[in-house]
């Protein structure tokens, strides 16, 4: 309930029934009211002036007459409690200070303009009631002068942070948008452009077109950022995946379960790996190259399986590198264990699996 | 017997090139491009399924099949999409969906899941077989339904070969079942995550947005 509604009761009146009228809107007794403004009225007459004060305001015309008569109300109270004039001065000119500012729509909202006028008033005020020598302006100058100081300056303070912070958040929105932008610039309208020119090498552009995909796919739905390969298992797995779709013309179709970060060891495996998918692509005259991947507690496991033409490991001439070096060698130098399942006719699958350790 | 099937994806381009992917192995009674267009066309020509991509301009794919369910609980849903995250794929199948093919597989590879699906059958791409694997972790387990909160380490195993890229027979052959089996196995998992209230799901729901 605001004071705004307050109107005089003119059932329960006495003098224009302005205490009554108060009770009202506070929902006490009106008894009680008028004993308050019978107590002012003996400081002073502070009471009085109040209640006419009130009472031209009720009446809704002389808004600045009950303003003036409210004003000095205060400051006969003021001074019936036993300060001195100059302090009830210095009150009186921060009050009328912080009144003119918050006349002009000033400094109160933090998008209004500062009252110069108020302030310089209330400055006023501040200097005349620090200068003050008796006991009761020295206690209460400083909480004075600090509370318009507050609610003069306050409102500026507080604009400009949020200015500062609309700022800000501007700053980062179109930072953002020029990363989306520099990211389409660099992967998809590149990959456009390639594909335009090797329109008549459907295989170029199929592996052109999968490696977009895949790259702006891992960059919309996974949480890590396009081009940091090295953040995850899977992203690296992922990026290892779309460089052999692109050199040899293959699909590599990448599933996982669990993911992990990439160190010394998970690398190897990685490689491993790689090396794996390459093999496949170059050797098992297949157009699909299925690779899994499986983190758990203990181990990590790699799955790269085709079905293509497979061949048979006692065959192989221990001069070809590949397999023993590249995949066996790599894991078992990092602690794993490479094991091929292989016949002709039948595929092959290359399982990489390193153990974890409780790091 | 040919199978009547709604496509519903918001893009032309690839609505025609399933269209004609597809030739003749299926009946394509209808298409829509959108939820709201979806939902009335699906109830009124109750076809045996519908392809649905995940992601639509009004809502996803998971709308549509809490929409049609109660009406037509006969339709059976396959989800079709470009969108690998696995939210979005895992949402899909919790609303109902018998199974998720990316929109790179093959014609003929796309009749036979339509078949399977038709028919009652789960379809499980490698990277679903993956997804799945991935809530199902091993973990402690708090409560909920023992049965339904964990993959038997046959079901395991099966999706494990899945996952690795490996068809039903050849899954069959290798763990000495018959196909029939397999399947059952798909369509068990699929049941499970489709019930279950497992903790880890959970866990494993909100660390992916989906909760």
């Amino acid at each position: 309930m605001s004071l705004r509604t307050f109107a005089p009761s003119s059932d329960e009146r006495v003098i224009a029934g302005v205490c009554a009228g108060i009770a009202q809107t506070l929902g006490v007794d009106a008894t009680l009211v008028r004993l308050v403004f019978a107590l002012l009225a003996l400081a002073g007459g502070a009471g009085i002036l109040l209640y006419l004060g009130l009472w031209a305001w009720a009446e809704g015309k002389r808004v600045w007459v009950a303003a003036l008569l409210a004003f000095f109300a205060g400051c006969v109270l003021l001074g019936a409690l036993g300060l001195s004039g100059r302090s009830v001065a210095g009150i009186a000119l921060i009050a009328g200070g912080l009144a003119l500012a918050w006349r002009q729509g000033g400094s109160f909202r933090p998008d209004a303009p500062l009252s110069y006028g108020g302030i310089a008033l209330a400055a006023v005020g501040a200097v005349v009631l620090l200068s003050g020598e008796t006991t009761s302006s020295k206690l209460l100058a400083p909480g004075a002068v600090a509370g318009a100081l507050l609610l003069i300056g306050g409102p500026w303070v507080w604009r400009l942070a949020v200015e500062r912070d609309a700022e800000r958040t501007g700053r980062i929105r179109s930072e953002e948008r020029s990363d989306v932008a520099a990211r389409v610039h660099d992967s998809v309208l590149q990959t456009l452009a390639l594909i335009q020119r090797h329109a008549n090498e459907p295989r170029r552009v199929a592996s052109l077109a999968r490696r977009q995909e895949r790259e702006l796919r891992g960059w919309l739905y996974a949480d890590h950022p396009l081009g940091d390969e090295t953040a995850s298992l899977v992203a690296s797995l992922e990026a290892a995946a779309g460089d052999v779709e692109e050199l040899h013309g293959v699909r590599v179709e990448l599933a996982s379960a669990g993911d992990c970060p990439v160190d010394g060891a998970v690398s190897a495996v990685v490689l491993a790996a790689r090396e794996a998918m390459v093999n496949a692509a170059k050797f098992a005259g297949v157009e699909e190259i299925d690779v899994y991947v499986e983190v758990t507690e203990d181990a990590v496991g790699v799955f790269v399986r085709d079905r293509g033409a497979g061949f048979d490991r006692t065959a192989v001439p221990p001069d070809r590198r590949g397999i023993a070096e590249s995949i066996e060698g790599r894991m078992e130098r990092a602690g794993g264990r490479a094991t091929i399942v292989s016949s002709p006719g039948e595929g092959t699958e290359v399982e990489l699996r390193l153990p974890r350790g409780k790091s | 017997m040919t199978r009547r099937v709604v496509l519903v994806d918001d893009h032309d381009l690839f609505l025609a090139g399933v269209k004609a992917e597809l030739g003749d192995a299926v009946e394509v009674v209808g298409q829509a491009g959108s939820v709201a267009e979806a939902v009335p066309l699906i109830t009124e020509l109750d076809p045996d399924v519908v392809l649905l991509d995940v992601h639509l301009p009004d809502g996803s794919g998971d709308a549509i099949i809490n929409a049609v369910a109660p009406e037509r609980p006969g339709v059976k849903f396959l989800a079709l999409s470009v969108s690998d995250a696995a939210e979005d794929v895992i949402a899909v199948i919790r609303a109902g969906a018998r199974g998720y093919v990316t929109k790179t597989i093959s014609g003929p590879e796309l009749a036979a899941a339509i078949e399977r699906v038709a028919t009652g059958d789960a379809v499980f791409s490698p990277r679903l077989a993956g997804f799945v694997l991935d809530t199902f972790r091993a973990g402690e387990q708090v409560g909920g339904d023992a049965e339904l909160d964990q993959l038997t380490p046959r079901e395991r195993e099966v999706l494990q070969l899945i996952a690795r890229g490996y068809m039903y027979k050849e899954i069959a052959a290798r763990l000495h079942l018959s196909v029939k089996t397999v399947e059952s196995h798909v369509s068990n998992v699929l049941r499970k995550l489709q019930l279950s209230t497992r903790h880890e799901l959970a866990r494993w729901a909100t660390q992916h947005r989906l909760v």
